[in-house]
């Protein structure tokens, strides 16, 4: 069962973000909405910021100024509305050194209510490729499982928001493929997802905006307000939208930093959720777990 | 080096490289400590000069030991109760089982030869044969085993009350056992066989509990041994004999086999060393401990997955009773320390039995709470569940509460006492419940802290910049077993304690403290705001 809001409400809402480490500011002024239903793709070389925000989105960081919303409830990082609410892929993901693959993901979806988890996490287990390995404990799994397992964690379990911080690492060009399939549905059926990626392949199939944020470089009047290269294929001229520039210290030594908007290309579906199975779909997932 | 260095062929081909006398494994050893001589900026002279004050604090901590060890045998020395002699005759078997097993253990975790990755990769692919390499490693540990179990045996010895010459026969005795438990394992490793190391280390191990719950039947007056206390150096010197042929032939064994360890095993230790030490340095004992428990789980690898159960925070509950099912070691830590009350009381010092006995469930308690470790050591996992922190501290906690719950009603017979002061039944029980929770809380201290911040403002001391967190890291988890049993000591009632205890577990599991920190950063800003708005 999936958590869904009204269409069209919004899911995330940041006002007036800042952040800066000593002298460097990485994000000032910095506001976004994002509504069910919306993919968000954050962009941007190195340094950018994309992690730092993406950090302070779930609460793992704390900004400097501005508040962050999450349906209506200002982000705490223990806020347990927040905790059911938002699924979260970043780097302090943990594991416990003696609970196996499975093991994980059926703790995950019992925590959050699902009485009868067995399917979900089968089913979520087929899509990662991690049957062979459900009864493997975590520290002999490649690095390419264990994101696979982190991504897992986020879609075994309710959420209505996403947070993602470049899902594609690690992962094989099958990956990858199916990642953006999978997060491309879930768009589809109502959630909101907010991601940094480098991958072009995953941003233009899932996203429905794409901010690129510029880093702030000493020397240079402004930062690059676009990057031709393939990280970000879909940006043109015409796409760059003044969003919400961020601005450096006082003091002129650091450039100001801009971050461009693209609109979305289509228009997101209307929510509905979680798309029903169909009854093929459903005796598929019923042989699965019966193997 | 150009392209010009390397010799061409006729028809203009670089010509193989041919090493027509190949460094021997001496000469490597000498460059590199010639290398390694040349590059230090200071002497050993200096380097103690420059750390005199640690020299001085060492030299005068390690000479009150001394004097308090001197001292406490003397004390009990002239305890002629049956609880003492049976304590006196044996805790030196106790500590030498225990010393060997110890020394099994720690030697399947590490290798016990190793090698650096740097070493792997320039040394040991070199054409040299590994044995000239790795003997003076084997001999090196070895003679760090024979120390250590001669420092434990002779302690322990000298603690119960023995004479002289019995100390130094069960300290010899000890340390020459642990020596060639090292010895054994090495030779196992060439051999590429962990099972008989294991066996061993598990018959030592039950052979120690053994005679711990022999002390404390004795004194409990639940079993009369007639021991013959003339014949302690002769079975000391009996002991030293066959340790000394074990060790002989298992270095003979190990020697013969250094050139067979593979160097994935050899690199595979150094890098849990390396891991450890770069956690040591830094104080973070709480890596150490997770590097130790990731590399046991690595070795398990693969494990028979169980269905959870209910929903909510119940399967968190169910899933701690499930992983301890799993690997039930903890849990025979905790009925190892349910010896150390019974046996402080059976010497006669049943009025610090409680610290002893809350230090060693701390200690007993940690390995029990590795769930609560990953939970708190990241926010990523805590964060992926609809509870609060706090709400998921409890139900992290609430096996191990059990568990220390048990232990406490466990020790309450040794709070009644056998020897010396008697408390009434109420007493007695309270002291046991507030000595179980200063173990337990004190645990759950020492998990839940954070490393030091070595990225944050330090703190000028004579040893250079510190960061603040760094010297409350090493009394962490102790703080709380000394605050909780500090009134028991004193002598005042234990319902004293029990407050405290109370006010401990409020504080670490059911505040949350990250929450009340940004409520309060959130006012300061409101403040500041409304005040800007105003003029």
């Amino acid at each position: 069962m999936l958590y869904m809001a009204k269409r069209g409400s919004v899911v995330l809402k940041v006002s007036g973000l800042r952040r800066a480490f000593g002298p460097v500011t990485i994000l000032d002024k910095f506001n976004l909405e994002v509504r069910e239903g919306e993919a968000v793709a954050l962009t941007g070389r190195n340094g950018a910021g994309k992690s730092t925000l993406l950090r302070c989105l779930v609460g793992a960081d704390k900004p400097d100024d501005g508040t962050i919303e999450v349906n209506g409830t200002k982000l705490t990082e223990s806020a347990v509305e927040i905790r059911r609410d938002m699924a979260t892929v970043i780097d302090d993901l943990d594991f416990f050194p003696d609970l196996s693959v499975v093991e994980h993901l059926d703790l995950l979806a019992r925590a959050h209510g699902l009485s009868d988890p067995e399917p979900v996490v089968d089913e979520i287990l087929h899509e990662v490729q991690l049957i062979p390995q459900s009864g493997q404990l975590p520290g002999t799994l490649s690095s390419g499982q264990r994101r696979r397992l982190a991504l897992a964690t986020a879609f075994v379990r309710p959420r209505k928001l996403l947070i993602l911080d470049e899902p594609e690492q690690r992962l094989d060009t099958e990956g990858i493929a199916w990642l953006s399939g999978r997060l491309k549905e879930e768009r589809e059926n109502g959630l909101a997802i907010v991601f940094a990626s480098h991958e072009p392949s995953l941003v233009n199939t899932v996203a429905t905006r794409i901010l690129h944020l510029g880093a702030a470089r000493a020397g240079e009047p402004l930062a690059p307000t676009r990057d031709e290269s393939l990280a970000e294929p879909s940006l043109t001229p015409e796409d760059v939208v003044a969003g919400t520039p961020t601005t450096a210290e006082p003091g002129g030594q650091q450039p100001a930093q801009k971050t461009t908007q693209k609109q979305p290309a289509k228009k997101p579906r209307p929510s509905q959720g979680r798309k029903p199975k169909t009854p093929n779909q459903r005796s598929t997932a019923n042989q699965r777990r019966n193997r | 080096m150009s392209t010009a260095d390397f010799p061409l062929a006729e028809n203009g081909q670089r010509a193989p490289l041919i090493a027509e006398d190949p460094a021997t494994a001496k000469e490597l050893k000498l460059m590199i400590k010639d290398w390694r001589t040349g590059r230090a900026t200071r002497s050993l002279g200096q380097a103690l000069s420059d750390g005199y004050i640690a020299v001085f604090g060492f030299l005068l901590v390690g000479a009150m030991i001394v004097n308090v060890v001197v001292q406490a045998q003397g004390v009990v020395s002239e305890c002629s109760s049956q609880a003492c002699t049976s304590a006196r005759e044996l805790l030196p078997w106790a500590t030498f089982a225990l010393c060997v097993a110890a020394a099994l253990v720690l030697s399947r975790l590490f290798g016990p030869v190793l090698a650096s990755a740097a070493e792997g990769f320039w040394l040991l692919d070199a054409p040299v044969q590994r044995s000239r390499l790795l003997w003076p490693r084997l001999l090196g540990i070895t003679i760090a085993g024979l120390v250590i179990g001669m420092l434990a045996g002779g302690l322990i010895s000298a603690l119960t009350g023995s004479p002289l010459d019995e100390i130094i026969v069960w300290g010899i005795g000890t340390g020459l056992a642990a020596s060639a438990s090292i010895a054994f394992a090495a030779a196992e490793q060439g051999a590429e066989r962990h099972l008989p190391t294991r066996l061993v280390s598990y018959l030592f191990g039950l052979v120690g509990l053994v005679a711990l719950l022999a002390v404390i039947a004795v004194a409990a007056g639940w079993l009369a041994l007639t021991i013959d206390v003339t014949r302690g150096t002769q079975i000391g010197f009996a002991l030293i004999a066959a340790s000394a042929i074990v060790l002989v032939l298992s270095a003979v064994l190990a020697l013969g086999r250094l050139n067979q360890i593979r160097r994935t095993r050899l690199l595979s230790g150094g890098a849990l060393v390396s891991g450890i030490s770069g956690a040591f340095f830094a104080l973070d004992f709480g890596l150490i401990r997770d590097i130790v428990v990731d590399r046991r789980a690595m070795e398990i690898g693969h494990v028979r997955s169980k269905p959870g159960r209910g929903i909510g925070l119940t399967p968190l509950i169910w899933r701690e009773a499930q992983r301890l099912a799993r690997s039930p070691q903890p849990l025979l830590w905790v009925a190892l320390s349910l010896v150390v009350p019974y046996a402080v009381d059976a010497l006669g010092m049943g009025s610090v039995m409680p610290i002893f006995a809350a230090l060693v469930l701390f200690g007993a308690m940690v390995p029990m709470l590795n769930g609560l470790r990953v939970l708190t050591r990241t926010g990523g996992l805590a964060r992926s569940m609809p509870f609060s922190t706090k709400a998921i501290k409890r139900a992290v906690v609430a096996v191990p509460a059990v568990v220390a719950l048990l232990w406490a009603i466990a020790v309450v017979p040794a709070f009644l006492g056998f020897e010396g002061e008697h408390h009434p039944f109420g007493t007695a029980v309270l002291m046991a419940v507030v000595t179980g929770a200063a173990g337990f809380l004190g645990a759950v201290r020492w998990t839940t802290g954070k490393p030091p911040n070595f990225g944050g403002p330090a703190v000028a001391s004579q040893f250079g910049a510190i960061p603040p967190g760094l010297i409350i890291g090493l009394i962490r988890g102790f703080d709380m077993a000394l605050l909780i049993t500090a009134p028991l000591l004193l002598g005042l009632s234990p319902v004293i304690s029990l407050v405290i205890a109370a006010i401990v577990a409020i504080v670490l599991l059911s505040l949350d403290w990250e929450s009340m920190k940004s409520q309060a950063e959130e006012q300061q800003k409101q403040l500041r705001a409304e005040r800007e708005r105003r003029g």
